[in-house]
């Protein structure tokens, strides 16, 4: 028994059993008949073999969503994991959440070194899903490029962290795998500056023609356009849109298109890239929630990009413009990203060892809180959260 | 520099070794070459060969090895010298010259630091390798001295490379700490200067008060009054010094936190650090060494399936960036994914694969189909 305890099968059977609308009772609670109410069914034992593997330590972060332990191996107190503990959400009593389905369904089988690894997985008390997840000690991107004063990086830095992203997101849809929420905040950094990127709680595999996807996924700043407009017909290009984004960001050290409201984020789309139109991106005002805001922007030429984002050289913004192309056919897939000559050309990629990191801590706290929030929001103090609706009226009203 | 004469044991060394004793140098001796004396020639220069150990005047070189090189003149050592290698030695004793000589060299080979080593325990035991084998150098027998010879040869071709950048690690570090010091050094000349400055700067305002409590002394009225302002002012005067010194530390800070902070090294990096290998770069590769071709079939343009073709014109496909081609990829994928894959086998084996790792993938391929329907 002990060859094979990866409790993960244990809980797809109870994720499998939610699919199938069979969703009064969770893995634990069937019991074969045969069994007697004081020895464990295999499931059970299985569960509970895993769980005894790891050690849960402190808390390190609380949210709504879900709770984040640092813990460590039983075997060796050395290695430490990240527990995230998945709370029993009150829209989902029945089964487990979607967001955690999803995670455990792809993280289980994509393995990869820009990739955060699933270590395990168990249930405790209460039907709480564990996931057990490599601990990442140095945060996220997103802090490296916010502290604009203590955190300096150039060319080569940017390079190295789009390679590792760019290679994650290859790896992933290679995998057949769409990430749909990509951003800074997603992307931790491990103990050697590796960035892997975590949070598939949005991810699903690739569609099947005529299977329709939500158009509602990818935090609105890193969104595409094309689902900005209402696609329920998408590919890995929404990701790639996400990667450019994040890009952007790494090289101007703040949001490259940050939208306060789904209207406003195609205002911003059309005003620095262009405004989507039959020319460039044929049947665009076909989709069911296309707009054009105000006046018809031209699409922005080289010398734009380059007045913004000349310090990664003309073949960087090359590959920039290309992952930020309006129609989602031509824009540049991530096999093509990475056949890119950018990678090649001066200066070399710095070595992962060499990357800049923020001293001083605060990286425990920060992936706490990158695990711990509910996938496709930014938090933004202060403001209202982003709405996971497409809701023009209301920005409407909201921005007069 | 002073060439104390210690010595004694003169003449011709017995044998070649020179591990045996050697001779003595004196300064106002003899040359055992040519016989002369200080007294004839006042000028009289002993010198060397790192080779021997042998000593003569300047003149005994100069005649012997001019015209090339030539047997060390001391009956019965038969090395070959030439006129480049001699130099003036250092010490009295020839046998610390030549001590020296050795340690300076193997050190030269043996330059590791303490950072390079795994644990102090490395540390010591390459410390003590060192130590015996400079033993063996300096004053092993002729056998020992031979092997303890090869083995640092061998050892100094092996590890070229090792060698050259520690050295200029070396170096760069020396290098650092004299402009380290150079610094410190220039720090505290200002800060003498800026002493002198002050010291002159109280005299002067001591003298301004002293003026002006005479100006008020002579133009107040009563004696009493008088004193009250002397006493005012003092206070004030005193206040400003003050305020002028606390802005004079304060200044002073940045000064001192511009210099190099001293590293303490041995705390921080010394143990555990674990050597990197020199690692010669290859050029970067954007996929880090993974790629996915397809092994056991071979991927068409233009698949085609009248299921899927009905889609293939529909505007919401092709608007969105639906991808045909991924559709098509991962249908060939999923219809091979598994094929070859023996998990039993696996397991046995245990290819770098955990046997959760294995179950993990049959879950994985046995959820393919589940997967969709959770979306």
């Amino acid at each position: 028994m002990a060859a094979s305890p990866f409790a993960v099968d244990a809980l797809k059977q109870s994720a499998h059993a939610i699919g199938n609308g069979n969703n009064s009772s969770s893995s634990s609670t069937q019991r074969p008949l045969g069994a007697g109410p004081a020895t464990l069914d295999l499931v059970e034992q299985m569960n509970e073999d895993e769980k005894k593997k790891y050690v849960k330590g402190k808390k390190l972060g609380e949210g709504t969503y879900a709770n984040v332990y640092l813990g460590h191996a039983r075997h060796d107190p050395s290695l430490l994991v990240a527990i995230k503990k998945i709370k029993v959400q009150k829209e989902y009593r029945d089964g487990m959440a979607p967001d955690a389905v999803r995670e455990l369904t792809h993280l289980q089988e994509l393995r990869h070194p820009n990739i955060i690894s699933l270590l395990s997985a168990f249930s405790s008390k209460d039907q709480n899903l564990n996931l057990v997840l490599e601990f990442l000690p140095l945060g996220d991107l997103e802090m490296l490029i916010r502290d604009v004063d203590r955190v300096r990086y150039g060319a080569g830095d940017i390079k190295a962290w789009m390679g590792m992203l760019t290679r994650a997101v290859w790896f992933c849809h290679d995998n057949y795998v769409l990430h749909r929420d990509i951003k800074p905040n997603n992307l931790l950094i491990a103990a050697d500056g590796e960035v892997k990127l975590a949070d598939f709680g949005l991810a699903r595999g690739f569609a099947d023609p005529g299977q329709r996807m939500t158009a509602n996924v990818i935090t609105r700043w890193y969104r595409p356009p094309e689902l900005l407009y209402g696609a329920r017909h998408y590919s890995g290009a929404v990701d790639v849109w996400s990667v450019g984004t994040v890009f952007a960001e790494l090289i101007i050290r703040t949001p490259y298109l940050p939208g306060d409201s789904d209207l406003d984020m195609v205002r911003l789309i059309c005003r620095a890239i262009g405004t989507p139109t039959e020319d460039n991106w044929p049947g665009v005002t076909s989709l069911k929630e296309y707009t054009a805001a105000g006046d018809v922007h031209p699409v922005a030429d080289k010398a734009t990009y380059m007045n913004r984002f000349g310090s990664v050289g003309p073949e960087g913004v090359d590959l920039l413009m290309r992952t930020l192309i309006l129609d989602p056919r031509k824009r540049i897939t991530a096999r093509e990203m990475l056949e890119h000559k950018w990678w090649r050309t001066d200066p070399r990629p710095t070595r992962k060892e060499d990357l800049p990191r923020k001293s001083g801590g605060g990286g425990e706290e920060k992936v706490a809180a990158d695990l711990k929030r509910r996938p496709g929001v930014v938090d933004d103090d202060g403001k209202a959260k982003v709405a996971r609706k497409l809701d023009f009226g209301g920005a409407i009203g909201g921005s007069k | 520099m002073s060439r104390k004469a210690i010595s004694n044991a003169r003449g011709p060394a017995s044998g070649s070794t020179t591990s045996a004793a050697l001779p003595g140098l004196s300064s106002d001796d003899m040359c055992p070459v040519c016989k002369t004396i200080r007294y004839l020639n006042k000028d009289m220069e002993f010198l060397i060969h790192p080779d021997c150990y042998h000593f003569m005047c300047s003149n005994c070189v100069n005649r012997i090895f001019n015209d090339g090189p030539n047997q060390c003149p001391y009956a019965g050592c038969h090395r070959t010298l030439r006129r480049k290698g001699f130099r003036s030695p250092f010490f009295g004793d020839l046998t610390v010259e030549r001590e020296v000589d050795i340690r300076r060299r193997v050190a030269a080979v043996f330059n590791q630091h303490e950072e390079d080593f795994k644990t102090l325990r490395d540390y010591n035991n390459y410390l003590q390798m060192v130590e015996d084998l400079t033993f063996e150098l300096v004053s092993g027998t002729e056998a020992q001295r031979r092997s303890a010879e090869a083995q640092l040869q061998h050892w100094e071709a092996e590890h070229k490379a090792d060698i050259e950048r520690n050295r200029k690690a070396g170096r760069e570090a020396d290098e650092a700490s004299h402009r380290r010091i150079a610094a410190e050094r220039e720090a505290a000349r200002q800060r003498r200067i800026d002493a002198i400055k002050e010291a002159e700067e109280e005299k002067l305002e001591r003298a301004r008060t002293r003026e002006a409590e005479l100006d008020t002394l002579a133009s107040a009225p009563e004696g009493q009054r008088a004193g009250g302002v002397q006493l005012k002012r003092r206070v004030q005067v005193n206040r400003a010094v003050e305020a002028a010194a606390a802005a004079n530390t304060g200044s002073g800070v940045p000064g001192a936190g511009a210099q190099p902070p001293i590293i303490t090294k041995l705390s921080i990096q010394g143990l555990k650090e674990k050597r990197k290998p020199p690692a010669p770069e290859g050029p970067y590769d954007p996929f880090g060494g993974m790629d996915f071709v397809p092994s056991r079939y071979k991927l068409h343009d233009g698949l085609v399936h009248p299921d899927v073709d009905k889609y293939r014109f529909d505007w919401a496909h092709a608007t969105g960036g639906y991808s045909f081609d991924d559709y098509t990829a991962r249908a060939m994928f999923e219809a091979f994914a598994g094929l070859g894959v023996f998990i039993e086998d696996e397991k046995e084996v245990g290819i770098g694969l955990s046997a959760s790792e294995v179950a993990a993938m049959s879950a994985g391929i046995a959820a393919v189909g589940d997967k969709m329907e959770l979306d």
